[in-house]
């Protein structure tokens, strides 16, 4: 406000001067037309003003939190926009949820129970909650949901395919059978939200519906509004809500298309926290923001992680013993302190980070250039021409084809240059998403780079197995494993659901990618967020880091 | 054939061209549309992609996908988006209001500001005045726009804290809705005013050194008036044509002014539908710049007769 002032009185202080000058000498045009001019200059000055100041008056009446984040929502459609669906789960809360330790546990549901052969599940319903528009939450509710995802999302397709049937057993509990075992039918349960049956039973194609206003839900908050043009999307408290009330009115989620202004607008105080699904603030931002001394941080180890992956199909990295050799090249950790600042931990072998349950301990990748030597030698790898790179066993010059997406390109360098030092010559290919995903589908590459992120972790047979297993596809997915013990594993977990059984097989599998090494984790990444020391209380979720229903009823303003 | 119906065939053509490589250049990018849709952290199987594509109609015949394509656009449908989740014709149509108040006001005020500084730096080109605002645009026209909206937005909204950091609008009043498009539209404005003031800057000093402005001024016109009654348009054809290519590409958006201000518009919309492979999108978008840069032209060509009589008598 007083900057605005300053202006107002500058400008006024201009005028004077210019009308004083004026009454020495003729009033010409050109005087005319800087009188003008600068009433056009007071007008601006006071209407910024004005502005302004009915901005921070509306932000001053309630207590809202405001979230920035990069995370763009495409459309206004809460069942098929991608980003949305993740912002909805504090309006419209799955049926379970991963609690802070990293167990599955009820959220909507309160009981979960599973038939011998896991064809059979039976969800009891907490009976507590309300849709923010008065109607009563019920399992019906719930057992339209799963139907109506099955039926309308083309990725849940599965649900409508192995349904057999979906039924009340009473006011409060849904029994789905289906035609095939889903040992895991509670972990996908975590990302399905739940829709309110009144409404969409009249909807009969929610990927084409688009609503902007009011979004009911039966979480503590619902959505108000979804302001794309704005960048906002604004809820408010369920006012039917009969769990522990939340101590602020509501919160804002602030759109931004780029992280350097959004962490300008943390700075300048337009938002009070940062949230990116899966992905910490930059690292770089976070010295300039502690300087502030606004904000406190929260680090956690994340569950997703960077690694680079091999062809198992072709070419050198098919050899168990060149993929050994590359595990020992990288010196993990500078690429951690150049690629993340050091914010994160040095992996272990077993790919899976400690963050997740059923993690094991195992050999720490260390940097031994000498050692990865030794290990080509022994193998019969060498530099027969003398040219510095290594030959195969059959004398032909090997030169390794290095994928990566524009986002790593600092890590391909890194491992480029890792990879001459011990006398392998690398291709670099800096490659746009799609490129990236086309070439690595048709296995073009002898290594590539990419990331993982806490639900791709979990997707398939948990502990990172979607990503490998041969017979799964999807964007990031590089189902690069055909090995029969591996794909054996997966079967395994998938058709077990005993706790210690599942523990032996969540040790058994991060041994096989510590001996057979179809990828090397380069860091476990720490994911940073910053709180404004404004507001305190948070909680942390394993999948949805800060953006959990237990965050938002516990978070309060410091007085 | 007269001249009319020689370039009446010529943008047939032209349209008709650059619609099949509407068609045909998203379709040689690299990557499966299905595979970007689902997103990077979904995982399912052959069966399940092939399920969608053939909701996508995606795997019929690209001769009969084409065929379709002319069909649908003969009747102005342009399909459906499956990564915005709507008609391609409503999300081309929301994102181009504001890309028309942006992109728009920006091209007029630049014109208007270029032609008429640029004018005035030629016709006086020894002085200081001119010299300073010479420098000045030529300044303004070697920043980038994106850092220049960089550097905007850190003095006028994060350090003076007068404009705001983001969006059209926050309440979506008239005057909220000016204070959001001032910086974004200045910036803009100070990018194009100076591209147009160097070409009209140029344009000047050769049309002043002809011998109808000599003649002008023995007839006993003043300085003033032989420039703004014979120099100035004629040294403006060339700017018309810059001007008319502007409002032809008026819809493709800003890209780094709506990135820097997190604003939804063309730009943004064309720049996710490449990275999603978003064909119905991309082929909407497109065809609307194609139209709009034809037509540009020909309204260019409708201009260029009305300043300048020898373009009249050609004929």
């Amino acid at each position: 406000m007083e900057k605005i002032c300053l202006l107002y009185w500058l400008t006024s202080f201009l005028i004077q001067t210019l009308v004083q000058a004026g009454n020495f000498s003729r009033e010409t045009k050109k005087l005319k037309m800087k009188r003008i001019f600068i009433s056009l200059m007071i007008f601006l000055a006071v209407f910024l003003s004005m502005n302004a100041a009915a901005s921070r008056e509306r932000e001053s009446k309630q207590t809202i939190l405001r979230i920035g984040t990069p995370q763009e929502v495409k459309s206004p459609n809460v069942f098929g926009d991608y980003n949305l669906s993740i912002f909805i789960k504090i309006s419209n809360p799955p049926l379970m949820k991963i609690d802070s330790q990293g167990h599955i546990t009820g959220l909507t549901a309160s009981k979960v129970q599973m038939s011998q052969d896991f064809t059979e599940w039976i969800f009891t319903i907490r009976d507590d909650f309300w849709w923010s528009d008065g109607t009563k939450f019920s399992a019906e509710d719930v057992l339209f949901s799963i139907v109506y995802t099955g039926k309308h999302y083309p990725y849940a397709a599965w649900i409508k395919n192995t349904l057999e049937s979906a039924a009340l057993v009473d006011e409060n509990t849904v029994r789905i059978k289906f035609s095939r075992p889903y040992t895991r039918l509670d972990l996908e349960f975590t990302s399905y939200n739940i829709f309110p049956k009144h409404i969409y039973e009249d909807i009969p194609d929610p990927m084409n519906h688009l609503n902007s206003g009011e979004n009911i839900g039966f979480g503590p908050f619902f959505i108000q509004n979804i302001d794309l043009n704005a960048g906002v999307i604004c809820f408010s408290r369920n006012p039917y809500w009969q769990g522990r009330q939340s101590h602020i009115n509501g919160f804002e989620i602030h759109i931004y298309k780029n992280t350097d202004i959004l962490s300008l607008a943390l700075e300048k105080g337009d938002v009070d926290t940062y949230y990116k699904y899966a992905s910490s603030y930059p690292y770089a931002n976070i010295e300039r923001l502690k300087k502030t001394n606004k904000f406190d941080f929260s680090t956690k180890l994340n569950i997703g992680l960077v690694f680079m992956a091999f062809n198992l199909k072709q070419g050198a990295t098919a050899d168990l013993d060149f993929r050994k050799a590359l595990s020992y090249a990288v010196d993990y950790d500078e690429i951690l302190l150049l690629d993340a600042l050091g914010f994160g931990k040095n992996p272990d072998r077993g790919f899976v980070p400690p963050s997740m349950a059923g993690y094991t301990e195992s050999e720490d990748l260390e940097y031994d250039p000498d050692r990865a030597r030794r290990i080509l030698s022994d193998a019969g790898y060498a530099d027969r021409d003398a040219d510095g790179f290594l030959e195969d066993r059959k004398g032909q010059e090997i030169s390794l084809s290095l994928l990566v997406r524009d986002d790593w390109a600092r890590i391909g360098e890194l491992l480029e240059n890792y990879f001459a030092q011990i006398g392998i010559k690398t291709a670099v290919r800096f490659l746009d998403l799609n490129s990236w995903v086309a070439a690595k589908d048709h296995y073009d590459y002898d290594v590539l780079v990419a990331r993982s992120t806490p639900w791709g972790m979990f997707m398939h047979a948990n502990w990172g197995t979607g990503y490998f297993d041969s017979r799964r596809t999807g964007q990031g997915v590089l189902h690069n494993v055909d090995d029969p013990s591996f794909l054996k594993l997966c079967d395994e977990i998938l058709a077990s659901g005993d706790p210690q059984k599942l523990k032996d097989l969540a040790r058994s599998v991060q041994r096989y990618y510590a001996e057979k090494i179809p990828a090397v984790a380069l860091y476990w990444n720490e994911i940073v967020t910053p709180l404004k020391k404004e507001f305190s209380g948070w909680k942390h979720s394993p999948l949805y880091g800060i953006y959990n229903i237990d965050s938002f009823i516990s978070v309060r303003k410091t007085e | 054939m007269p001249v009319f119906y020689k370039k009446a065939l010529r943008y047939a053509l032209t349209l008709i061209t650059i619609i099949s490589l509407n068609f045909f250049i998203p379709r040689l990018m690299p990557g499966d549309p299905v595979i970007n849709l689902a997103g990077e952290e979904i995982s399912f199987n052959e069966d399940q992609i092939e399920i969608i594509r053939k909701e996508m109609g995606l795997t019929k015949p690209l001769g009969l996908q084409y065929l379709n394509y002319w069909k649908d656009i003969l009747q102005l449908k342009l399909g459906y988006s499956y990564h915005f989740h709507q008609e391609v014709s409503r999300l081309l149509f929301g994102r181009m209001q504001w890309t028309l108040l942006l992109v728009g006001l920006s091209v007029v005020f630049g014109a208007f500001i270029g032609a008429f500084f640029g004018s005035r730096a030629g016709w006086r080109s020894g002085r200081f005045g001119s010299r300073l605002s010479t420098s000045l645009f030529l300044f303004f026209y070697s920043v980038p726009p994106f850092f220049m909206a960089i550097l905007f937005l850190y003095f006028f909204a994060f350090k003076l804290g007068i404009f705001p950091l983001k969006g059209y609008y926050r309440t979506g009043t008239l005057p909220d809705i000016i204070w959001h498009l001032v910086l974004p539209v200045l910036v803009l404005t100070l990018f194009t005013s100076a591209r147009n003031f160097v070409i009209m800057r140029g344009s000047v000093l050769q049309e002043k050194n002809r011998l109808y402005p000599l003649f002008a001024r023995a007839k006993g016109l003043s300085d003033k008036q032989v420039l703004n009654r014979h120099v100035f348009w004629n040294a403006s054809l060339p700017l018309i044509t810059l001007i008319a290519l502007d409002f032809g590409f008026i819809f493709s958006g800003a890209l780094f002014i709506e990135i820097v201000f997190s604003m939804n518009g063309m730009g943004t919309l064309i720049y996710d539908s490449i990275k999603a492979l978003d064909y119905p999108v991309l082929q909407g978008a497109f065809l609307v710049i194609a139209l709009m840069v034809v037509s540009a032209n020909i309204l260019a060509d409708i201009t260029y007769s009305l300043v300048d009589p020898r373009v009249r008598h050609q004929r």
